[in-house]
């Protein structure tokens, strides 16, 4: 205050200073008006005092803003969108090699390659997303020794001439054959190779392992056999043997946080009649251990079970006097399934973001015994079970008691029989194969021909594993890209959101495991990979799930502008306002001294 | 291999022969399983003193040892056998309850209600086998788990100022229990159903069909209850299994218009009510995987004495009659402290079947009157006190004088005590003053250490924990009534931590009150079919006598729920009063604005101006000027203030003076 008044006193004692002083000299100089000019210099002192006011309000603008300001952790945002456009321009190459072995051909294997290499380009122009860059090396062993071509393949030097033979062939034991051929491509190898034999009873075959063999008559031509090999590199080797549009590849029934769990579920429809238990610890360890072991590298799956009781189905069955027996048809299937009445419960074991697969056993009761499934074409199913994509399966099992003309007598409480049970569960399977989108036949029939497929004890031969685990690291990585950027998208489009540095760290985290999983898919180290694709998966939807970007905490700029404009609103027009009269005043008295010094110099 | 070369399976191509052979070879399985995993469904009731009746169902399911990682379930509730593996669960009970067990006229010296009766909204308490700092991570988990499977909003008790943990005067004494209430929970169908999901038959057969929605809700008391106790622990290497039982207690009014129509001169006559009265419907058969599945009547000891039943006559009873002829008759074991002796009916429900389906019904003939057993000490707690700032809780224990006998028992020498522990929890919003505690013996106050053998206190901190204390008081065998008092303050809250409906006023939960000495248990003869029934076996357990207090309404001072932003407003409105007057005055140069005004006035005088010019000038007995200068206007704006101030002032003085 004490400065405003010696600045009021010292410009008024100016002013008075320029009012004594005008009437002094009326006549020394006539024309001077006191309404256009003075003689002193306008004071700055005001002004300089209004500015300052003026720009200590606009300097502590920034620390009001920073004081307001919510925290938000800098997301990589530009790595985010370089990594989805990466995805979706170029597509994920994987690196296969192919080998084709010939065997009683002469012929030149440069051609060979060359007819096979325009086959394969022909089949796989139309894959969308996961692609792969392979290489071929044909090899015609011709006993004492090889054509290789071409001469400097790395891969196919592996092979020793002359230890496949024709006669090895002769014998129709596919499984022994298979095991010989692993013997000699070095089963391990991440090779895909194709033996095609001359003599001998026509047949075609993919073994457990990465290879197939084909034996074709003895006259046969070799352009045919080339078009067949191209056919099983490409529709089986590559795309797992699966028809389009059955399942689409995108589903993958793997929790976000790469698990899986299994829960099988006996349901009793109606215990009045009879209750049967099973004997799952059995089961679980002959038929779906080594399944679960084999799947490790793409989910990790956990097994449960349980019995519930009183579980009628809600769809309706009709007798069918020709068959003696309730039917149902495929079209009450989504009605089957009776979410009511069957409590099969997500599991407080598993984790919150696994998938959760259910298995049912539908046991009918005594009104409805046997029960069978009707498919469109009017026959009977032979599994008597269904799938639901993403669910899980159902099976119904008719108990013994119920057929006609049986002397079995239900007792209070049954176990059903381990030869039943061990049908069921490779129906189960077999569906749970189908769930991943492979076929439960073991015969791929083609335009060509049909190949066999040899079954693995363990549900999944390799060459399945393989296809699921590029199929797993590419459905991940399009995930993780997918997830991360809609939460860069929420991000931007919400500026008052906070972002807590965990988020930062997780979606950074994701990034680096993505971009890892991205490089090592290019140089073909499939498991870490596939391992590191589904880490940047998870880390991904734990950022986007994270609790905090839902807090209560999160208030609009709406709010921030409610609370702080009755003060600033007022305040800042009042200093603006003032500046400017400060500065309007300043220009005219300048003007006014200005004329007078101008008026001055004339005169003198 | 077997998957895929023969996947078309066809089921019915198994012969008989096969089939028999894998019987067989089961066989030994089956009996084992038998042997691990058992149900139970039992369903008590008893007829109360005033006109009401007592229906408990218990079911019990006993889970195998989990050998095979307890993935597998064949009876035993799955999603409970995970939560007992998942937090390491050693013992836990979760209780939801509404309306007030009325310890006076329904009793509180027996098995049912010491264990049964709960305090009003949620109770949960449990003992984890987790080293001491996983405990609170456990039970923060098992909460939200709790909420999730119940539909409850158990995860409440998550935040540390919820729950709190006893040292020893909670019965299942370690140190290791989490215990935490909310006391404003409504119970109803929703929780029901989840509930009734753990039971291998649901509603859909057994005793459990009984449990009509409607009629059990409109009950004076309903309290649904789970106790699951794990025997084995992994870290001692045995494991046996887990033992889940499930209670729902209530208290139900039978309809009374068959006995009016019958008896319409007698109103004291005690209602007559058969199982399809009181809930509607009947038992068509058991539920087929309860091993014993039974519905007793219970008939307690101040009724079986009123009736002059004893255990001679109790076949030909002459006040009642029964609907259906009880399969088995239990007497209660004599004991030292009383002279009657309960009697309880037994009905199998495996009897019956659809097409005839279980129904009890009890005829009164002749009215009887008696009264149930009751604790010691009839418990109440009220709160003292007025205003919003300070108050004072009072627990009051009355003796109930029914139990003189046993006090008289228990005395030996002339030194006779009765031991009474206290376990009282208070949120951190209520400040309790411990040093304020006082003890009122027979209305007269007592020294605190005479009364009070040990104390044990954790005062609360806010926000972070509640106030727990743990009493144990030692009062003479021939006390009248006994008090406890404590004062506190009431805290303030911020405006984010009241309750949605703030005025309502905070709930303190019950205080447990709990007899040490005395043991409620009865013990039926006929022990051979006890062992099969876990219901009785129950019953025998020697529980301690428990009673809960009424849970009090604390109201807390609530503001104004719009005042933040009230109080924003002003403030900043002042402020920019303030920062827009300083701004003025920086800017006005007072002589420019005369010499502006002298030019105005000189370009166009008025008539007016000039006037009152001329007029202020002879008030003031000078000479006219006819211009003015600054200061002259400014002394005369100044003395027309004064003058202003000092009419107002003299009629300010008038009016004072005028009416006093």
């Amino acid at each position: 205050m004490a400065e405003i008044s010696e600045a009021q006193d010292s410009d008024s004692s100016k002013l008075l200073d320029s009012d004594s002083k005008a009437p002094q000299r009326p006549d020394s100089e006539p024309e001077f008006d006191p309404k256009l000019m003075r003689k002193s210099k306008p004071g700055l002192k005001r002004l300089f005092l209004t500015f300052s006011v003026l720009f200590s309000f606009l300097l502590g603008f920034p620390f009001l803003w920073k004081s307001v300001e919510i925290y938000r952790f800098p997301l990589p945002f530009r790595e985010i969108d370089s990594l989805s456009t990466q995805l979706r321009s170029d597509t994920l190459l994987f690196p296969l090699h192919f080998h084709a072995l010939f065997v009683g051909f002469d012929s030149d294997p440069d051609r060979l390659r060359r007819s096979i290499l325009s086959e394969i380009t022909k089949l796989t122009s139309q894959n969308p997303k996961c692609s792969d860059n392979y290489t071929l090396s044909v090899t015609v062993d011709l006993g004492s020794r090889c054509l290789r071509g071409p001469t400097s393949s790395p891969h196919s030097s592996s092979y020793q001439c002359g230890s496949v033979t024709a006669a090895a062939f002769v014998q129709n034991d596919d499984v022994a054959v298979d095991e010989r051929l692993a013997s000699v491509f070095g089963g391990k190898t991440k090779e895909y190779s194709v033996a095609v034999v001359k003599g001998g009873s026509e047949r075609a075959v993919v073994g457990k392992y990465r290879h197939a063999w084909m034996v074709v008559g003895d006259g046969s031509d070799v352009g045919m056999a080339a078009v067949k090999v191209a056919e099983v590199l490409v529709k089986v080797f590559i795309n797992g043997g699966r028809e389009e549009g059955l399942i689409r590849n995108e589903f993958m029934p793997v929790g976000a946080d790469g698990k899986i769990v299994l829960s099988f579920n006996l349901l009793n429809a109606d215990p009045h009649d009879w209750v049967y238990d099973w004997d799952f610890e059995k089961i679980d360890d002959t038929l779906l251990t080594p399944m679960i072991e084999a799947l490790g590298p793409v989910a990790n799956i956990s097994v449960e079970s349980q019995v519930l009781y009183h579980t009628p189905k809600a769809s309706f069955s009709y007798w069918n006097q020709k068959l003696e027996s309730y039917v149902f048809s495929t079209k009450d299937l989504p009605f089957f399934v009776n979410s009511n009445e069957w409590h099969l419960d997500t599991s407080i074991a598993a984790g919150g973001r696994s998938k959760i697969l259910q298995f049912a056993v539908y046991v009918p009761s005594a009104k409805e015994c046997p029960l069978l499934l009707q498919l469109p074409n009017g026959e009977i199913s032979k599994t008597n079970g269904f799938i639901s994509p993403m669910w899980g399966g159902v099976i119904v099992w008719n108990p013994q008691g119920c057929l006609k003309d049986s002397e079995f007598k239900p007792s209070a409480k049954n176990i059903i029989p381990i030869q039943d049970l061990e049908n069921m569960f490779e129906v189960f399977i077999g569906q749970f194969r189908q769930l991943f989108g492979f076929k439960s036949l073991n015969v791929y029939t083609n335009a060509s021909g049909d190949w066999n497929l040899l079954p693995s004890e363990r549900g999944l031969t390799e060459w399945e594993l393989d296809v699921l685990s590029w199929q797993h690291t590419c459905f991940n990585l399009h995930s993780c890209a997918t997830t991360l950027g809609s939460l860069s998208r929420l991000v931007q489009s919400l500026p008052r959101m906070i972002i807590k540095d965990e988020i930062g760290k997780q979606v950074k985290l994701s990034l680096e495991a993505a971009k890892l999983a991205l490089s090592n898919a290019s140089s073909g180290v499939y498991e870490s990979s596939a391992a590191s694709s589904s880490q940047a998966r998870s880390l991904a939807e734990d950022a986007f799930f994270d609790p905090s970007i839902m807090s209560v905490s999160y208030y609009s700029f709406e709010h921030c502008f409610a609370v702080y404009s009755p003060f600033f609103l007022p305040v800042s027009m009042h200093v603006v306002l003032a500046a400017l009269r400060e500065l309007k005043r300043y220009k005219q008295e300048k003007a006014k001294y200005l004329a007078w010094k101008a008026k001055a110099n004339t005169a003198t | 291999m077997v998957l895929l070369q023969r996947p078309h399976i066809l089921l019915l191509l198994i012969g008989t022969h096969q089939f028999l052979q894998c019987w067989i070879a089961f066989g030994s399985v089956n009996e084992e399983g038998q042997k691990q995993a058992e149900f139970s469904e039992e369903l008590l009731l008893k007829p109360l003193p005033d006109h009401k009746l007592l229906a408990h169902f218990h079911f019990q399911s006993s889970g195998p040892p989990s050998t095979s990682n307890g993935c597998h379930h064949h009876l035993f509730p799955k999603a409970i056998s995970q939560l007992v593996q998942k937090f390491r669960i050693k013992e836990m009970e979760l209780s939801f309850t509404k309306g007030r067990w009325n310890y006076e006229s329904w009793g509180g010296f027996d098995p049912l209600s010491s264990s049964n009766a709960k305090p009003p909204g949620v109770e949960l308490w449990a003992v984890f086998d987790v080293p001491q700092h996983h405990i609170d991570a456990s039970w923060k988990n098992l909460t939200h788990t709790l909420s999730g499977l119940f539909c409850a909003s158990i995860n409440f008790l998550e935040s540390t100022a919820t729950y709190s943990t006893p040292e020893w005067s909670f019965p299942p004494a370690s140190g290791n229990v989490r215990y935490g209430t909310l006391p404003c929970e409504a119970v109803c169908t929703e929780n029901l159903t989840p509930w009734l999901k753990l039971l291998p038959c649901r509603d859909k057969a057994g005793i459990a069909l009984l449990l009509d929605r409607p009629s059990l809700y409109r009950g004076f008391y309903h309290s649904q209850q789970l106790h699951l106790t794990s025997t084995g622990s992994s870290s001692e290497g045995i494991d046996s299994g887990i033992i889940l039982e499930q209670t729902l207690t209530v208290v139900l009014q039978p309809n009374s218009e068959m006995a009016i129509e019958v008896h319409a001169s007698e109103k004291h006559i005690q209602p007559s009510w058969s199982l399809s009265s009181i809930f509607g419907k009947q038992v068509s058969g058991r539920c087929v995987l309860a091993k014993p599945s039974s519905v007793y009547l219970l008939l307690d000891r101040g009724l079986s004495a009123a009736n002059g039943l004893t255990s001679e006559n109790f076949w030909s009873n002459p006040s009642f009659e029964l609907s259906a002829n009880p399969d088995r008759i239990f007497l209660e074991e004599s004991s030292s402290h009383s002279k009657s002796l309960s009697i309880l009916y037994m009905f199998q429900v495996e009897k019956y079947c659809e097409s005839e389906p279980f129904d009890i019904g009890l005829m009164w003939k002749v009215p009887v009157a008696w009264l149930c057993q009751q604790t010691p000490l009839h418990a109440s707690r009220f709160l003292m006190g007025s205003g919003n700032e300070r108050a004072a809780i009072a627990i009051s224990l009355k003796s109930t004088q029914f139990t003189e006998g046993f006090m008289s028992a228990n005395s030996k020498d002339g030194s006779c005590e009765l031991r009474v522990d206290v376990f009282q929890v208070v949120p951190w919003y209520v400040k309790v003053y411990f040093h304020s505690l006082r003890v009122f013996v027979d209305q007269q106050p007592r020294a605190v250490s005479d009364i009070i053998e040990k104390i044990h206190v954790s005062p609360s901190k806010d926000k972070m924990s509640p106030g727990v204390m743990e009493v144990v008081l030692k009062l003479p065998c021939r006390v009248n009534t006994a008090a406890l008092t404590i004062e506190f303050d009431k805290g303030f809250l911020r405006i984010d931590e009241y309750l949605p409906d703030a005025n309502q006023g905070f709930d303190i939960p019950s205080a447990i009150i709990s007899f040490p000495n005395f043991h409620a248990s009865m013990v039926f003869l006929e022990d051979d079919s006890l062992n099969k029934s876990p219901l009785l076996s129950k019953f025998q357990e020697k529980c301690p006598v428990m009673s809960y207090t009424e849970v009090l309404l604390v109201p807390l001072t609530t503001p104004d729920f719009s005042m933040p932003y009230n109080v924003i407003t002003i403030t900043c409105t002042v402020f920019a009063l303030y920062f827009g007057s300083v701004l003025n005055v920086l800017q006005r140069s007072v002589a420019e604005e005369e010499r502006f005004l002298k030019a105005k006035a000189a370009k166009k005088t008025g008539r007016l101006p000039l006037l009152l010019s001329k007029l202020s000038a002879k008030l003031r007995g000078r000479r006219l000027e006819p211009l003015h200068s600054p200061p002259s206007s400014s002394s005369f704006i100044n003395s027309k203030l004064v003058l202003k101030v000092i009419l107002v002032a003299g009629l300010a003085v008038g009016w004072q003076y005028f009416f006093s």
